[in-house]
């Protein structure tokens, strides 16, 4: 017999094996993101110099920020193939906010931000209506509205020129205290995945992700929740077409395309399995650095052009099933 | 319980429609406060779709729910929390990746500053189920993911959910039909501390036991009709059945134990699995159906999963026919003539979604198959030739098995192995939750089965259908065999004593429940 006090009394703390093992397919996704970083640093030996990593992460950011989407949606059941739509539409309105407003000031500037974030917010929420309420297909609904962003995009700006405002572009390339803000960047996209995952609105991504029906049998607004995740999408891939914008510093109405499934190779190496309920954004976020050091490697291991689509797609391949790895396999006990 | 009070839950003339399927015809019930209130019936009776108007998942055509008196509109979970109603359904309502704190708690998280509060979620779901825990001789993972626990400990999740609602009316809808008997027991420690504070308690169950353990009184359907409400002090076992099926149904013993001379099919020598089986050694001849007895949980599923080549042997020797065979998958059994019927049929078992022609036939396509080629309606013939022999009702081929009556859903899983023309029929509790009628229509294809010459194993967690099916039953313990029962030993005290070795050295959990 157990003592009634005990329980009240002692706060039973994960232990540490189980702690390990469920963390263990990010764990996977860090040893992964060790041997590149070792591969990268053997072909580019300044690659940890603060200079190189400023401008990797300034190049990697926009994925980072669109993977952490990404995985939002996946880890609670869902798909959104839109994301490059929807990070080419942000660039392009952007741009053009820029045109009208002005690239100087740094008011108008924050409202262009601001003005795109929402576009890209109601274009999640959109996909949300889609997906959650009309019930379609998340794959093929997405699949379908990528087509309507990318449309918009062409009609807001035809052809690539305009200006990034010259305030954002100047921040993104920016030092505080030695430290460029990119760094700062990246800590807060993960600040806003630890604010998430930690409120019971986290909770619910992943008990719909793993069950909506016994979600919904708990008492979950799983409709709402739904909704929501490809509206926080949205803002995220919102976020990776402000980081885009600031790096190239212009508008582009086909930039976004392949940022798509990269997105899905990076949630999927940083050990979010598409079935959704379990993983997170933080292996997202590992997983996007991942697939830049990849590139990093293929630039500067000489392969001729013509190869390396074909060698960056060997390489993830190998990074999938070494992430997969650590997973391990499961056998209903 | 004075017949004035006015009772805490009351439906009245429920009736509901599923297409042309009349499902409830002018149901009632009344439950009082502190009462244990059974709802039996046979499956199709109407029971579990009551239950379901009661939370809300279904909605009535016709009548109304009151609760304390008042006539309340329940359409979902949302409801059900406002009136203090919570549920513990057959379909788990788990989450399986989520651990077993935070299932318990799901959608109650203690929050502070926004943020969920990891350790007070931690400590009241550890009190939560401290309730069932002090009644049990162990602590549940709190930190495991929910889809690693066994399902038995999976429904004490389920059940410690329901409790941390607090609830004033709480429905147990088959809560039991996973669990081993001590949990059982803990569970009905619970149930006996709710209703003493007042919660009323609905419960359904096909164990008539534990029915009458528990329950006050007895609500029967038949056909969607109230049969009777009935007090279970004044009514014998053998008149609730008579209320339930309209006949008389008894189990009746229908093992042989006389010798055999038929050869032998299975032989086991020192069977050793990792972790749950130790030294099996067993003979089953021809024709024969040999019981897996025992308390639930000794080995006895693991003994038949490990025959379908889905454990893996650490040691022993199997020969089927007199010849050695190696069991390394499903594939090799099946292979070898020899067939599992999973307890677990929704999730090994069938393909819900998928049609009865698909979901029977799968397994012995090759059987009809010409290079490769089916003929529909070769198919078509041979699916129905095995429905009408196992007394299968269906519309149609086409339906979906998830439309079936969880018997019939079982004599699928049956027949569609019985398409393979296997010499081993593996039973791994096969009647659990399947009402009294289908049960013994099992039985009957049992029967046949053996007297067509099968080797029947069958482990069922009902000792009674132990008793009255089996030529001899092998009792397990820990992983071992202990004893064996045969002829004359073939009684239900026999059984029970050697299930918990009365006489040997002993554990406290095995005289408990004594």
């Amino acid at each position: 017999m157990l003592n009634g006090q005990d329980a009240r009394l002692i706060i039973q703390r994960p232990p540490l094996p189980s702690v390990l093992r469920r963390s263990l397919p990010f764990l996977a996704s860090l040893g992964v993101l060790g041997g590149v970083l070792v591969v990268n640093a053997i072909l580019q030996p300044n690659l940890l110099t603060l200079p190189v990593i400023r401008s990797n992460l300034a190049t990697f950011l926009p994925l980072i920020a669109a993977a952490v989407g990404q995985a939002i949606i996946v880890l609670s059941g869902g798909i959104d193939l839109s994301a490059g739509g929807i990070i080419t539409l942000v660039n392009v309105v952007l741009v053009s906010l820029a045109g009208v407003w002005g690239t100087e000031s740094g008011w108008s500037t924050l409202a262009a931000v601001l003005v795109s974030l929402l576009v890209a917010v109601a274009a999640g929420l959109l996909n949300g209506l889609l997906v959650a309420s009309l019930r379609l297909q998340a794959i093929v609904a997405t699949f379908a509205t990528n087509f309507v962003w990318m449309g918009l995009a062409l009609a807001v700006l035809p052809v690539p020129g305009g200006q990034a405002p010259i305030p954002l572009y100047r921040l993104y390339r920016a030092s505080f205290l030695g430290i460029p803000s990119v760094v700062f960047l990246l800590i807060l996209v993960i600040l806003l995945w630890v604010i998430l995952k930690r409120s019971r609105m986290g909770q619910f991504l992943y008990a719909v992700g793993g069950h909506a029906q016994a979600a919904f049998a708990s008492g979950l607004p799983v409709e709402r929740v739904r909704m929501l995740t490809y509206g926080l999408g949205g803002l995220f891939f919102g976020l990776a077409g402000v980081f885009l914008t600031a790096d190239i510093a212009s508008g582009d109405p086909l930039i976004g395309s392949p940022l798509t499934m990269n997105t899905i190779a990076a949630v999927v190496i940083g050990g979010t399995p598409l079935a959704g309920g379990t993983g997170g954004a933080g292996g997202a976020v590992v997983g996007a650095i991942v697939l830049g050091l990849i590139r990093n490697i293929i630039f500067f291991a000489n392969v001729p052009p013509f190869y390396q689509d074909f060698i960056s797609g060997l390489i993830i391949i190998a990074a999938l099933a070494l992430a997969a790895g650590g997973r391990g396999r499961r056998r209903s006990a | 319980m004075g017949g004035n009070a006015v009772p805490l839950l009351e439906a009245v003339g429920i009736r509901k429609r599923f297409g042309g399927v009349v499902a409830l015809d002018g149901a009632s019930l009344q439950c009082q406060a502190g009462e244990v209130h059974a709802l039996l019936g046979a499956n199709g009776s109407g029971k579990s779709t009551l239950a379901k108007v009661v939370t809300g998942v279904v909605a009535p055509d016709a009548g109304e729910v009151r609760i304390r008196g008042r006539v309340e509109k329940i359409s979902g979970p949302a409801d059900m929390d406002r009136l203090r109603i919570a549920a513990v359904y057959q379909e788990l309502s788990l989450i399986p990746q989520l651990t077993v704190a935070e299932n318990v708690l799901l959608n109650r998280e203690p929050t502070r500053a926004g943020f969920i509060h990891r350790e007070a979620l931690w400590q009241r779901a550890a009190e939560v189920l401290h309730r069932l825990e002090q009644y049990l001789d162990r602590r549940l993972p709190l930190h495991e993911p929910v889809g690693q626990l066994s399902p038995a400990d999976q429904q004490l999740v389920e059940i410690a959910k329901a409790l941390s609602r607090d609830p004033e009316i709480l429905i147990l809808d088959e809560a039991t039909a996973s669990l081993r008997r001590h949990e059982v027991d803990a569970l009905n420690q619970v149930v006996r501390e709710l209703s003493a504070a007042g919660t009323g308690i609905l419960f359904i169950s096909h164990r008539l036991g534990e029915v009458y353990e528990l329950c006050q009184r007895a609500t029967i359907l038949r056909n969607g009709r109230v049969v009777g409400t009935v007090d279970l002090a004044e009514t014998p076992e053998r008149d609730l059945l008579r209320l339930m099926t309209g006949e008389d149904l008894v189990l009746e013993r229908r093992g042989r134990s006389r010798p055999m001379s038929r050869p032998v099919r299975l032989r086991v020598e020192g069977l050793r699995v990792a972790g749950c089986l130790d030294e099996i050694s067993l003979e089953a001849r021809a024709g024969e159906v040999v019981g897996l007895g025992g308390l639930q949980g000794q080995g006895q599923s693991d003994l038949l999963r490990a025959l379908f080549g889905d454990l893996p042997h650490a040691a022993g020797r199997v020969e089927i026919d007199g010849k050695p065979v190696r069991l390394g998958q499903p594939a090799d059994a099946i292979r070898h003539g020899m067939v599992l019927v999973p307890g677990n049929r929704g999730q090994e078992g069938l393909f819900m979604i998928r049609s009865v022609l698909e979901n029977i036939t799968l397994p012995s396509l090759a059987h009809r198959s010409w290079a490769g080629w089916l003929s529909l309606q070769r198919e078509r013939n041979a699916a129905r030739h095995m429905l009408n022999r196992l007394q299968v009702k269906v519309g149609s081929l086409d339906d979906s098995v998830a439309t079936l009556s969880g018997g019939n859903q079982q004599k699928v899983v049956v027949g569609k192995w019985l398409l393979t023309e296997p010499k081993i029929l593996l039973l791994d509790d096969p009647t659990k939750g399947v009402d009294v009628q289908a049960r013994n229509e099992l039985y009957r294809v049992v029967e046949d089965l053996r007297d067509a010459g099968l080797v029947v194993i069958l482990n069922s967690s009902d000792d009674s259908e132990l008793l009255a099916l089996s030529d001899r039953i092998l009792v397990l313990y820990e992983g071992r065999v202990v004893d064996e029962l045969r002829g004359e030993r073939l009684t239900e005290q026999e059984l029970v004593g050697a299930s918990l070795r009365l006489g040997s050295s002993d554990r406290k959990e095995g005289m408990s429940h004594a």
